[in-house]
């Protein structure tokens, strides 16, 4: 997988438009590793096999919606 | 008489209620046992013996006058410090938390108190849930009791650190990502995490609200089937329970196995993650074990492991975020650093991102339970690897990826961790069972079958 461009000097511009501006220089390192892995994670995800109809599951209520 | 630290709840309950066993006693013996230890595993965040005894006086004059409420009555437990009890901080085992008191029982403690149990105290927790075990937080984290330099499992470590010691019977716990089966796995004792919405979480401090499940620890698997009698329960004010009966769930105890259907989901710890070698083996002689005791064994394919992960990831930290965005802005110094680059995750996931998580949930979830036509329960491991050094903050953070316990918050389906033998070096292995949602009876005659037929739960650690 490709290296995420994601540098931290960006991070910490995302991190202050959302009001996060007490971050330390360690802190955003640390917001930079987390939002890498974060979006590592979303390509392992397989959303292109979702299709219009596929509801989210609000919240899981099993009974009604998922037993076999 | 059986000695009082790992006396199960089962028999305690009998003695209690014959008058044979005084609830004072009981508290005494064990206050003395954490007194003795507890210094060495840090399973207790905040130990309250002056409330276990007037509970525990409480119990026994109510018993002695014949009004005896049943199998806890008597019977000591922990809460995990996300748990609210009444007149006490809820710290979430964190500096921002620490003057945090609760006004009111969580639904759990509610219960508990109901049925006459007795509160030993507050138990360790990783950090909100997430974060630890950490060694920059105002307590410290707590220990494997096998082997103290060893890490216990978290997020709920000190409820399976004391079960395993002898402190308590019972804890309670809370599973988002699987944090009530790591520490049974890594102790050596038996964690369930119910169907999703079967127990209330209303009182509970929130990891992500879609995972989060409330679960309890113990030693045996009858007693973690009495503590679910006790716990599960539709809540109309907690907005995920299920409106369903509940209880029952030691009916099916000594019934063994005999013609149930069992799918092994190999590839989780042979191909997805290779498990260590002693923990496969050990979950292979439990599959042979329970084939032995006549269950029909198949081998199932599910979704791969990573798949599972991603998912539950996505959602916690996005759910998770929401929860702490506000701490985040105003004094993200007040964090550990382990939960707080944990919480972090989820600043910057995008909302379809969250909102394609979600739907991929639900097919997960309902891929994975359409096995359920085919098989009774499914097998497969807990975690893959005995209990790493807890100093070795490298092979702690692998931890968390190197499990099966993450896919089964995602699908919400009850699924149970215990004992299937030892390593080399004397530390727990671990096998995972579970159900179709709502089967946890079904789950629990599994498991009782196979602690029946081998010896796992009749160790202990040595803690002198």
């Amino acid at each position: 997988m490709a290296e995420d461009p994601l540098t931290l000097d960006q991070v910490r511009t995302m991190a202050e438009e959302i009001g996060m501006t007490r971050l330390s220089d360690e802190h955003l390192q640390q917001l930079l590793r987390a939002t890498k892995a974060a979006r590592a994670r979303r390509a392992v995800l397989p959303f292109a096999d979702l299709t219009p109809a596929d509801e989210p599951a609000h919240v899981l209520v099993l009974a009604r919606e998922d037993r076999a | 008489m059986t000695d009082l630290a790992y006396m199960s709840i089962a028999d305690a309950a009998q003695l209690l209620r014959d008058k044979k066993l005084s609830p004072v006693e009981y508290a005494r013996a064990l206050i003395a046992r954490i007194e003795s230890h507890d210094k060495m595993i840090n399973a207790f965040l905040r130990f309250t013996p002056e409330i276990a005894l007037e509970d525990a006086r409480r119990a026994e004059a109510e018993i002695l006058r014949g009004a005896w409420r049943g199998p806890f009555h008597g019977v000591p437990y922990g809460l995990k410090d996300i748990v609210d009890y009444a007149g006490l901080p809820t710290t979430a085992h964190s500096k921002i938390l620490r003057d945090n008191v609760a006004t009111a029982d969580a639904v759990v403690a509610q219960k508990l108190r109901a049925a006459g149990a007795v509160f030993m105290g507050k138990m360790s927790t990783h950090e909100f849930a997430i974060g630890g075990p950490s060694f920059d937080l105002p307590w410290p984290p707590a220990r494997n009791p096998w082997n103290r330099d060893h890490f216990c499992g978290g997020s709920s470590s000190g409820s399976g650190a004391a079960t395993a010691a002898g402190f308590l019977p019972a804890a309670i716990g809370t599973d988002t990502g699987g944090s009530v089966r790591n520490p049974a796995s890594m102790c050596g004792i038996v964690g369930m995490k119910p169907t999703y919405g079967l127990v209330s979480r209303r009182g509970v401090l929130p990891l992500a609200f879609s995972l989060d499940h409330v679960g309890a620890l113990t030693r045996t698997v009858r007693d973690n089937a009495l503590m679910l009698d006790l716990i599960a329960g539709h809540d109309p004010l907690d907005p995920g329970s299920a409106n369903r009966a509940t209880g029952g769930y030691t009916a099916l105890l000594g019934r063994g196995v005999k013609g149930v259907r069992i799918g092994v989901i190999r590839h989780f710890y042979t191909r997805d993650i290779h498990a260590d070698a002693e923990m496969a083996a050990g979950i292979e002689a439990a599959v042979r074990q329970l084939a032995d005791l006549g269950a029909e064994v198949r081998e199932i394919e599910t979704a791969p492991l990573e798949t599972y992960a991603a998912c539950n990831r996505t959602i916690m930290m996005s759910e998770a975020f929401a929860v702490h965005e506000k701490w985040m802005r105003e004094c993200p110094q007040d964090y550990g650093t382990l939960a707080r680059e944990r919480l972090m995750g989820g600043a910057f996931i995008r909302a379809a991102d969250y909102v394609n998580a979600t739907r991929v949930r639900r097919k997960m979830a309902a891929d994975f339970h359409a096995h359920f036509r085919d098989i009774d329960v499914a097998v497969t491991a807990s975690s893959m690897d005995p209990a790493c050094r807890i100093d070795d903050a490298k092979a702690v953070e692998s931890t968390y990826p190197r499990q099966a316990r993450a896919p089964f918050n995602v699908t919400g389906s009850p699924a149970l961790s215990m004992p299937a033998g030892f390593s080399k070096t004397g530390l727990p292995l671990a096998l995972q069972i579970v159900g179709a949602p709502f089967t946890e009876a079904l789950v629990y005659r599994v498991a009782h079958a196979y602690e029946q037929a081998t010896t796992w739960t009749h160790r202990h650690p040595a803690l002198e």
